[in-house]
């Protein structure tokens, strides 16, 4: 579906994107992730030729992707960070007037204005102006006005910024039902949880490039962590914490507030072997947890923890 | 046609602005044809004042000046006291008073002595005394001078001074040299084209330039160079009805004077040149602003300084220098100066054609380098992604 090959943009001596490949099936859902300033923008403005790229080629359905390639762009919908509607028209124009831009007829639109309107639940609002809704309700009429032409490819940055769980929610379903109706769907989002929940394939990207990428799986039998060991309400010195960290598969160690946090390499018994140690050196604990890696450890693991702008 | 649709939705939702305008403008234009009824007729009305004559000469001479001054004016019977004088003056029962001295008869006709005289000080209409006793004495030495005697001078000087001149105001537009009527109406046009048409604009161009929606728009299937084309025609739509409704004003208010006068197709004309500058102004500002909040503000500095300086509001004559000046570099200026010849003149010389087409050319001059302007800066802020 998209094809991305050694794409170079720079804002003056700034590398925002440095030699970034990438390719996208049909049918994907796939995530973008990376920090903010890692390229994620850049790339996606560059694949929807908003943007002058230095180096490079992008190629969408088989077709290089330029301003003029509107034979692309009629199956493409993009769904912005921010809400793009205007603010005195009322929900059902401001849907009929995205689907103007790329259908002309004017009863097949009408029929996907209320397609949409019924996908995203907006049917009671049809009349209000954006101003009136609630921000999960703009947020909606937002992914409406970006999918109601039925592209094949739709590109979400960040849908569900500042949505109640009860709204964000909805819009994962929503997501997940497009790309069950066949879209192939291009996400990027800083929660972490969303993005193992629905996508199939996902890219972490940092520096402009991509840093590694696979499925959920694969990305997190990349990493050194394969379990993180949590141990509550527990009293250790200095002299215990060089002896845990010694223990076999152990590489960090961490304990602040009496709460004791060892990541262990991928092995088996990690927590037998801690749990014993413990219990030979009478030491009381309360509660243990046993984890396994998330996409979050994944991330932090690959672009490092060091704050970003 | 989705863009233009569009843009006749956001039109829609502003007309309450739209109609707001005209009704004040309207109101306005009405109450101030009202006020200005006739004004310059009553300029030239004669007044007559409390004066005193203190004649110390008794001579022939003093008697014509006293009764010819008592013929224009009320003759206040004061004593020939210095106090009381003044008293009168000071409590304005008399607003003038001369002094005929002793002897002034020889001294007036042989040495050419003027008459002193006591006015309240800043009292403009005294002046008009001043004149009228002057212009007496002059006539009585000219007629001295042309072989008159006696009291013969005096009675002819009387005649020569009540002769009444009859002013006739010239008649160039069929309105009694008055400007017609209609005239005040598009005097007052660019401020309400300016106002509704900048407002309009630049509430519905912030909505399509609004980042996020500009983007969306850019990624649609729809070449930009269309949706630019149908913004653009919407920006048209609304001017002509603009145009149109301001147009109608006039055939409403004066009906058959406004159609019967010739030059109603310049008059035309020139709002046409004043809608394309107003439509320039309100693209531009559109690029230029942000923030609907500040659109207001804009609009009324805009529309109420070019009124102001240009002649919208008072005549382009009673502008001072400086200001007339500055106005040249203003598109207004040169709509009012092409209005000002139309509403004195049915004919027109070589030199007063020459200056409506210049007006009309400078005007739509002006609004191509505004939408120059205006595109330049919209060009400096693209290519920026999202």
């Amino acid at each position: 579906m998209i094809e991305i090959r050694n794409l170079v943009k720079r804002y003056g001596s700034l590398i925002a994107l440095d030699h970034l490949n990438l390719t996208i099936q049909e049918g994907e859902v796939f995530g973008l992730l990376g920090p903010n300033g890692s390229g994620k923008t850049t790339a996606i403005n560059c694949m929807l030729a908003l943007l002058k790229y230095d180096k490079g080629e992008i190629t969408i359905m088989g077709k290089p992707m330029r301003p003029d390639s509107y034979e692309v762009k009629k199956n493409i919908g993009v769904v912005m960070q921010n809400v793009a509607v205007f603010e005195q028209m009322t929900v059902r124009e401001n849907i009929d007037y995205f689907c103007g831009l790329y259908k002309r007829d004017k009863v097949e639109r009408k029929r996907l204005v209320e397609e949409a309107i019924e996908f995203v639940e907006l049917g009671n609002y049809t009349k209000m102006r954006p101003g009136k809704l609630s921000g999960g309700l703009l947020r909606r009429l937002n992914i409406a006005c970006g999918i109601v032409h039925r592209p094949r490819l739709i590109i979400l940055d960040e849908p569900t910024v500042a949505v109640d769980p009860q709204s964000r929610n909805k819009i994962l379903e929503g997501i997940l039902e497009l790309n069950r109706q066949g879209s192939t769907i291009i996400y990027t989002s800083h929660y972490m949880e969303e993005v193992e929940y629905i996508c199939s394939r996902i890219a972490i990207i940092d520096h402009g490039r991509v840093l590694a990428s696979g499925t959920k799986e694969e990305l997190k039998n990349m990493i050194k962590t394969g379990e993180t060991i949590t141990i509550e309400a527990i009293v250790l010195d200095q002299v215990h914490l060089r002896e845990i960290r010694s223990l076999p598969h152990v590489f960090d160690v961490s304990y602040e507030e009496q709460i004791l946090q060892i990541r262990c390499g991928k092995a088996k018994h990690n927590l037998v072997r801690v749990l014993n140690y413990l219990q030979g050196k009478d030491i009381v604990f309360g509660k243990v947890f046993s984890e396994l890696p998330t996409l979050n450890d994944v991330f932090l693991e690959i672009t490092g923890k060091a704050l970003r702008d | 046609m989705i863009v233009f649709r569009g843009f006749l939705k956001l039109v829609r939702s502003n007309l309450n602005v739209l109609i707001l305008y005209l009704v004040v403008f309207l109101t306005i234009c009405i109450a101030m044809q009202l006020l200005t009824k006739g004004e310059s007729m009553e300029n030239f009305q004669e007044e007559s004042l409390n004066i005193a004559v203190i004649d110390r000469d008794g001579s022939d001479l003093s008697d014509a000046l006293t009764s010819y001054l008592g013929r224009h004016h009320h003759l206040v019977e004061i004593p020939d006291d210095l106090d009381v004088i003044q008293e009168e003056l000071f409590y304005r029962n008399i607003y003038y008073v001369a002094v005929i001295p002793a002897g002034f008869e020889e001294k007036c006709l042989d040495e050419g002595e003027k008459l002193p005289t006591t006015k309240i000080p800043g009292a403009y209409s005294a002046y008009y005394v001043d004149q009228q006793i002057n212009s007496f004495l002059n006539d009585v030495r000219i007629l001295k001078a042309a072989g008159y005697q006696g009291k013969e001078i005096y009675e002819k000087a009387g005649e020569v001074q009540e002769a009444e001149n009859k002013v006739e105001l010239m008649d160039k537009n069929g309105y009694g040299g008055e400007p017609a009527p209609h005239a005040f109406m598009f005097q007052y046009m660019p401020y309400i084209m300016i106002s509704v048409v900048c407002y309009m604009i630049s509430y519905i161009m912030i909505g399509f330039r609004q980042k996020e929606v500009r983007l969306r728009m850019q990624c649609a299937a729809m070449p930009l160079v269309k949706q630019n084309a149908q913004l653009i025609l919407g920006c048209l739509f609304l001017g002509a009805l603009v145009w149109g409704i301001c147009m109608l004003m006039p055939f409403l208010l004066y009906g058959k004077d406004f159609l019967r006068d010739t030059n109603m197709p310049f008059y035309m004309l020139n709002a046409f040149a004043m809608m394309l500058v107003s439509l320039a102004i309100a693209f531009t500002m559109g690029t230029l602003v942000r923030r609907t909040e500040i659109i207001s503000g804009i609009v009324n500095v805009i529309s109420l300084g070019m009124s102001f300086t240009c002649g919208v509001f008072v005549s382009i004559d009673v502008l001072g220098k400086g200001v007339k000046t500055f106005a040249h570099f203003l598109p207004v200026y040169w709509y009012e100066t092409v209005n000002e010849i139309l509403s004195k003149n049915i004919e027109f010389t070589a030199g007063q054609k020459m200056s409506i087409f210049q007006g009309l050319g400078i005007q739509i001059l002006f609004a191509a380098a505004i939408v120059c302007a205006g595109l330049a800066i919209d060009r400096r802020r693209g290519d920026q992604g999202y």
